[in-house]
């Protein structure tokens, strides 16, 4: 094992908490029985990794291993850095019957034709999600494992999700992907977060929402303590009413854990006591950030709580509705699809 | 072309022009030169004599035969007049009577009593069941007996399809429109492979919605049973192994053990037709090149297009053909 290689997998060792290191490294599999019971996993991590190097000396393990090892570890533990989603657009007519092998190998093949060094592992997880690995190397020199870019795309739908990804590599990775999974064309989808889960059921629409229906089943509601009697009794049917609208616009049960919303404004200064300001012809240009640690939640409960006005207003709804988290608010009419109406105020 | 002069009996203004028409005919022979003189003279004295006709038939009385007639005509109409204004006296109390039955519906009230409880309005009532019936039929046969209600006061609707395999309810999906200004779909949980806004443009949901609904129902029925069928491969079959599915439920790649030589295959399913829940491919890959081509495996091909392949694997289970 060279130097690169052992150093990738000091950083990988420093980067698994030890609690996961046995299930990881079972999962792994390139460790005999007795070469697993050896290691001792109350030691030290750093005498973990000592203990693990020498083992993969042992078995002559190589960089394509490790690498293995790392897309194990990510994969069952995806909710870490930035991932961006991407929408792939305009289906070709066979973008419907791509199946997995035909992907991979398109993909493989497109990527090296654009860049000569390049790794790329992909794997399919048992959800059906491709996952792809992209370590980027040049014309001069080999593939950095250090900083490696990973893929999330499931097929037959149009999102792919990416973390680790420079504005260099950008258009490559789009070209590769809209070849391979035959589209014509790939762009932001506007949504990021730190957890992988939620973004993808966000866009997947995979959590309860809430439709108006003849019958409506009761929802869950905050055991809020009984302060008085007599104001229950009152705010029951607009309390009841102000839930069922927060429900249906941003979900019912658990909520993906999205962590922002950015609003960036490109309208108009409005407030008539500051007349410098309204004169200005350019638009005021403002940037309004919201965080949370669970940010759908928390406009929930604003919007059931009465601190934001039901029927809840576009600008919110619209974070679970189009799947995005990045808004251009201009005075105008709707412009690209990122934009947005400002709603009459 | 000679044609008859018109009847003089018919006493009508229109019989100057046909005679000067006539008379213009006649003259054609005669020397053009002369001819308009000569025409003119012949119409003339005819105006004339009409003239003279008319102002004496002013003086003159009716016949009576004829004054019979208009009676009669005046009586017929009148007891049409009568006939009309009873049916529309009927019609209003029909409509009267059907609002107040709508109202019941949706308020459910207690029936209101009739002022006359007579043979009419128990007659007028049933007319009125009877539309309100009518109605309601047709609507159903406009949404095509989904469950759809009103929402936002009438500005909106929210349609909701269920889907079932095997007797079995599963999913819900639901569909959000904005009524006004054309009807649009706002919000919706249709998975993202489905391809809801490409059916949307192929159909005139504008003015039949069933263009829209009947093939989404098709697609989301088609995709819960291949779905439920897949899951059922999972729980039942775990003697075989899912080698690749995908989240369209288009795809699926089983491995069967063979028993005996313990050989392995490859089935290969491919649900192109995203309507239908059977297989429009299956293709078998093993290393044994002649065993896709023996009878029995060919038996199995045929038998896994045509049944659902949780209930295809028990049959090819039964007859020794898998593990």
């Amino acid at each position: 094992m060279d130097e690169s290689t052992k150093r990738l997998l000091q950083r990988l060792m420093r980067r698994i908490p030890t609690q996961m290191l046995r299930t990881t490294l079972d999962k792994w599999g390139r460790l005999t029985g007795e070469q697993l019971q050896s290691m001792d996993f109350t030691q030290s991590k750093w005498a973990l990794t000592e203990k693990l190097l020498a083992i993969c000396e042992e078995n002559e393990l190589a960089v394509k291993h490790i690498t293995e090892l790392e897309m194990i570890y990510i994969i069952d533990n995806p909710n870490q850095g930035m991932w961006y989603a991407f929408q792939l657009m305009d289906p070709e007519d066979d973008a419907h019957s791509v199946e997995l092998t035909q992907f991979k190998e398109q993909f493989k093949s497109h990527l090296r034709e654009l860049i000569r060094h390049v790794s790329v592992k992909i794997k399919k997880h048992t959800d059906e999600a491709v996952w792809i690995r992209i370590a980027w190397g040049d014309t001069f020199s080999r593939p950095n494992h250090m900083k490696p870019t990973y893929v999330v795309h499931s097929l037959q739908t149009p999102y792919v999700f990416v973390t680790s990804l420079t504005s260099k590599q950008k258009p490559l990775l789009s070209q590769a992907l809209v070849l391979s999974a035959r589209y014509q064309a790939i762009k932001d989808a506007n949504l990021s977060g730190r957890k992988l889960t939620a973004i993808r059921d966000l866009l997947m629409r995979q959590y309860h929402q809430v439709f108006p229906t003849r019958y409506p089943t009761p929802l869950a509601e905050n055991n809020q303590t009984v302060s008085n009697q007599h104001i229950e009794r009152e705010q029951a049917v607009p309390a009841a009413n102000r839930l069922q609208a927060a429900y249906e616009a941003f979900g019912g049960g658990m909520l993906p854990q999205l962590q922002s919303a950015v609003y960036k404004l490109e309208t108009k200064f409005r407030d008539h006591s500051n007349k410098t300001m309204t004169e200005r012809e350019e638009p005021f240009r403002c940037v309004v950030k919201f965080a949370s640690t669970n940010l759908l939640e928390s406009l929930r409960h604003c919007a059931s709580s009465g601190i934001a006005s039901t029927p809840v207003t576009p600008l919110l709804s619209s974070i679970p509705l189009k799947g995005k988290n990045y808004f251009v608010i201009t005075d105008n009419g709707p412009g690209p699809s990122s934009q947005m109406r400002q709603p009459q105020n | 072309m000679v044609t008859q002069p018109p009847p003089k009996s018919k006493k009508k203004p229109q019989l100057v022009l046909n005679i000067f028409i006539w008379e213009a005919t006649q003259n054609k022979e005669k020397d053009l030169r002369s001819m308009d003189g000569a025409s003119t003279k012949g119409v003339l004295s005819h105006l004339s004599l009409l003239e003279v006709q008319a102002r004496s038939r002013k003086t003159q009385p009716q016949q009576p035969s004829r004054v019979k007639e208009l009676k009669a005509k005046a009586e017929a109409l009148m007891t049409q007049r009568d006939q009309l204004k009873a049916e529309i006296e009927t019609h209003k109390s029909l409509q009267k009577l059907r609002a107040s039955m709508d109202k019941q519906r949706t308020h459910e009230e207690e029936e209101e009593e009739m002022a006359e409880d007579s043979d009419n309005s128990q007659l007028l009532r049933l007319m009125a069941r009877h539309t309100q019936l009518k109605d309601l039929l047709h609507a159903h046969d406009i949404i095509g007996g989904y469950n759809i209600i009103k929402t936002r006061k009438g500005k909106g609707l929210c349609i909701s399809l269920t889907t079932a395999y095997n007797g079995v309810y599963l999913e819900n999906y639901n569909l959000e429109m904005d009524l006004k200004p054309t009807l649009r779909i706002s919000r919706d949980n249709i998975p993202p492979f489905i391809p809801l806004k490409s059916l949307a443009e192929q159909s005139n949901m504008q003015t039949d919605i069933r263009t829209l609904l009947d093939p989404l129902s098709q697609h989301l029925n088609a995709f819960a049973a291949r779905k439920q069928q897949f899951k059922l491969v999972k729980e039942l079959h775990k003697s075989v192994q899912v080698m690749e599915s995908n989240a369209l439920c288009s795809l699926l790649v089983l491995m069967f053990t063979v028993p005996r030589e313990k050989t392995a295959v490859l089935c290969s399913l491919e649900y192109t037709d995203h309507t239908r829940c059977l297989p429009t491919r299956v293709h078998f890959e093993c290393e044994d090149k002649g065993l896709p081509d023996s009878p029995q495996w060919k038996k199995n091909g045929s038998l896994l297009m045509e049944t659902p392949v949780h209930k295809a694997l028990i049959t090819m289970k039964k007859m020794g053909d898998i593990v």
